[in-house]
């Protein structure tokens, strides 16, 4: 088998295809670039793809990860033409490279990730302001956020511990957050969660929804 | 944008509305004339799994004068979004309003969805009623199997494509782009469409009632206007547009496969048929054209599965040597091969075998009726021996679940044949017990669905069973079948009953569906959202009594509110084939040579095409 880490950004109107049906796009469009993708053996077979981390419906991704195996060797230069001619709308190659067959999952390998949020502000904002609302927000103790367990029951839970940093600038009437946070299996916060529970406590002006993106995600240190 | 950013994200499923999906047109639109909406009146799952919409989506984008985006029903969440937002419907490709294109395409494929072609036309703020649109707004036009009984729409609709469509749409965009240029008015131009054969402009016709309050008849009010609507026909399957660069959708739709229409028509006559009435003659695609369009298939989808759809393929001339050919040509890209539906019989059981190598999901026969003798009287061309080797190699083959679909209400049921549906599922069971299947793997799925008269059929004169009935029928066979292993499932008896009035509907129901539609009613295919008292309540506004329409018992030489429709046989035929059914005398398959004499084929000028049946080209 061979491995390839393809690197692709998210966004449009592929920001709306979730993380389950991602499997069935990528498998798709391998099929239509004629890749001999690597499969499963079994009574459902599927193909050997995963990815690095979930990323939320409607969050657009700047640089995603995706290991794809493949059963020949194929140079990285015709994956790439191949595969970045073959993807739906939205959905943009950055680049593929090869990954040793020896490698630790995608999924295991990363840790962090930076986020950004942009949203039009009703009415006007200072930076000054802003920041002092995260210094406020981040000087918290603990940050609880509610969430759902297994069986549906509510579960209280303090993400402060996987924030890392964050920040905020207005431009006009743009405001944006940035935020460094823990992703992975352990410790994972999500972005909305961390935007919802800062502005329950700043109350900012808003005029509609934050439109949210994961800007990078980052690999532990090996 | 406001759509993407602000709406979406706060619906269930928003793939449904994001478009984008692979092959999906995206044209300039300042530099095209015409711009065409394709509508499905259900939701995008549903509607992405139609073969129909993908001809059409293909013919029309491959004119430089014209395109044709999509829109499906927004699912209640998505549509108090869009009130809230006020966003009015929008097609997937452009996000641009439906009032924006020239033309809004529905498509008919089953009565319960109607309501929601008001509500999809309300969402998209365009007034409902043929009416009150003037040139300003897009034409609404509709086509497809519920076309052929038109009048139930006909307030809504300003033109209907009676027949297939491939050829039609041609000529009816040709004459729009020229009503455009010359500036006609919208009666002006609907009037010039009614000069091709197969458009019904409904607002030309007015309709006569006696004094008893039925149907009397309908006469063109322009004498411009022909009679009679002949419907469509394409003569060379083979040559026709295909779509060998289907939108591939990016999230789970009801059917995730590639489609390749094998033949058109059916010969077998089934009485209660309607499908196998209307799109008569038989016509088979050349095993050369099935194979090559395969190949192009695969290579611009990227499904793993092949799916051979007609209305009965395994009678494919071919089928045996183009399965064979495909699963040899494909099956090493991991590409299998699918049949939608079977005959009952060890043929079918031998083609399943074929492209079931890999997945084995259940095995579904339709005997339709419990007795021999029900089934001659509907020309089901099935033996209780045929079905009884089908399951019995099924079950030997390795398959441990098997669906049986029967028919209740059907003209001339009686005890003996409720009988025979429960006896009939109690050996199949027996079968697969005496094939060695364990206890708990062994499944029997009974799907009982209610008969629904339909126009065109040799049973259009019939009434439906009455509502109570129906159900009594259902709660006896549920009383008989409690064997394990053995399931039953009903359809609801309710939206058998809407089914049937609209099925042999007349003009006047229009006020039903308004009523319908301002109490609310919309995905009534859905039992989610299916409420029959708010559609009593409705025909009670509107003064109508939908048993009237249901449970009428027509006489030969009743005047019938589709009579104006033209499917190209003879109604005479109809009459001949509802005695021969009260007679319990079967009529053959056309395909043999001999000839039942529906007239069609010399009406339409047209013959059946089979397909040569050599095993290697």
């Amino acid at each position: 088998m061979f491995r390839y880490r393809v690197i692709y950004a998210k966004e449009g109107p592929a920001r709306y295809i979730s993380h389950l049906d991602l499997l069935r796009v990528f498998d798709r469009a391998a099929r239509r670039a004629g890749l001999p993708v690597a499969y499963t053996q079994g009574f459902n077979p599927h193909p050997k793809m995963s990815f690095a981390a979930p990323l939320s419906v409607g969050t657009e991704g700047e640089a995603e990860f995706a290991d794809m195996e493949l059963t020949r060797d194929i140079p990285v230069a015709d994956m790439e033409s191949a595969l970045a001619g073959s993807m739906p709308q939205g959905l943009r190659l950055i680049g593929v490279s090869k990954a040793p067959e020896a490698a630790p999952a995608l999924m295991a390998m990363v840790d962090r990730a930076t986020y950004s949020a942009r949203a039009r502000l009703a009415s006007p904002l200072q930076n000054e302001e802003l920041a002092k609302a995260i210094e406020v927000f981040l000087a918290r103790p603990q940050i609880i956020v509610e969430r759902r367990g297994k069986a549906g029951e509510k579960k209280l839970y303090d993400i402060k511990p996987g924030i890392f940093a964050m920040s905020g600038s207005v431009n006009n009437d743009i405001i944006v957050i940035k935020a460094d946070i823990k992703t992975g299996s352990s410790g994972n916060v999500r972005f909305e969660e961390l935007l919802a529970a800062f502005l329950e406590e700043s109350l900012l002006p808003l005029q509609g929804r934050f439109v949210l993106a994961r800007t990078g995600l980052l690999f532990k240190r090996s | 944008m406001d759509l993407m950013d602000q709406v979406l994200p706060l619906v269930r499923k928003p793939a449904r509305y994001a478009g984008g999906e692979w092959n999906a047109v995206h044209k300039n639109w300042g530099e095209v004339d015409l711009k065409v909406a394709f509508a499905f009146p259900d939701v995008y799952e549903v509607g992405m799994s139609h073969l129909g919409l993908q001809i059409l989506y293909g013919i029309v984008n491959s004119r430089p004068d014209a395109l044709m985006e999509r829109v499906f029903a927004p699912w209640p969440d998505m549509a108090e979004k869009m009130r809230e937002h006020k966003i009015s419907l929008f097609t997937l490709e452009s996000q641009r309003p439906l009032r924006d294109f020239d033309v809004v395409a529905f498509t008919l494929q089953y009565e319960l969805s109607f309501s929601n072609i008001l509500y999809m036309l309300d969402l998209a703020g365009i007034p409902l009623r043929t009416e009150s649109r003037d040139g300003e707004y897009p034409l609404i036009i509709a086509g497809g199997p519920c076309a052929f009984n038109p009048e139930p729409m006909a307030d809504f609709i300003d033109l209907f494509v009676i027949g297939e469509g491939e050829e039609v749409i041609n000529e009816l965009l040709d004459v729009i782009a020229g009503g455009k240029q010359k500036n006609l008015s919208k009666r002006e131009l609907l009037l010039k469409t009614t000069e091709i054969p197969g458009v019904y402009v409904p607002s030309f016709y007015h309709v006569h009632y006696g004094e008893d309050g039925a149907f009397f008849k309908i006469a063109p009010t322009d004498e411009s206007v022909p009679e009679r609507v002949v419907k469509r026909v394409i003569k060379d399957i083979d040559q026709v547009p295909f779509p060998l660069r289907p939108v591939v959708p990016s999230t789970e739709v009801v059917h995730e496969r590639m489609m390749i229409e094998v033949l058109r028509g059916c010969t077998r006559g089934c009485r209660f048929c309607q499908a196998g009435m209307i799109y008569r003659p038989v016509r088979e695609k050349e095993r050369g054209t099935v194979l090559r369009q395969a190949a192009e298939l695969v290579r611009n989808t990227g499904y793993d599965e092949l799916s051979l759809v007609s209305l009965s393929t395994s009678d494919y001339t071919p089928v045996q040597g183009v399965i064979k050919a495909l699963v040899d040509e494909h099956a090493a890209n991991g590409v299998s091969v699918s049949l939608p539906s079977l005959r009952a019989d060890q043929f079918s059981v031998d083609l399943a075998k074929e492209v079931q190598r890999v997945r084995r999901s259940s095995l579904t026969f339709a005997p339709e009726a419990g007795t021999q003798r029900l089934r001659d009287v509907i020309n089901k061309g099935v033996t209780e021996d045929d079905l009884m080797a089908a399951a019995g190699a099924a079950f030997r083959e390795g398959w441990r679940s098997v669906k049986l679909y029967f028919m209740i209400g059907l003209p001339t049921e009686s005890i003996e044949d409720l009988d025979g549906i429960s006896r009939l599922a109690r050996e199949v069971l027996a079968l697969g017990k005496r094939a060695g299947i364990p206890r708990g793997r062994l499944k029997v799925t009974v799907s009982v669905s209610s008969f629904v008269p339909k126009a065109h059929t040799a049973f259009q004169w019939e009434p439906q069973t009455p509502f109570g009935d129906l159900k009594e029928k259902q709660a006896y066979l549920s009383g008989m079948a409690r064997d394990r292993g053995l399931t039953l499932n009903y359809h609801d008896a309710g939206v058998s009953f809407i089914e049937a009035v609209f099925a042999r509907g007349d003009r006047r129901l229009g006020q039903v569906l308004s009523k319908a539609f301002e109490l609310g009613c919309k995905f009534d295919g859905w039992s989610e959202h299916f409420n029959l008292e708010k559609w009593l309540k409705a025909f009670k506004l509107a003064g109508l009594d939908p048993a009237w329409y249901a449970y009428r018992r027509y006489d030969y030489s009743d005047p019938l509110p589709w009579d104006h429709i033209n499917p190209g046989f003879s109604k005479r035929y109809l009459a001949l084939e509802h005695q021969r059914a009260m007679e319990g005398i079967t009529t053959g398959d056309c395909r043999t040579g001999s000839c039942p004499g529906c007239g069609l084929c010399g009406a339409l000028e047209i013959e059946p095409v089979l397909a040569g049946s050599e095993r290697d080209v």
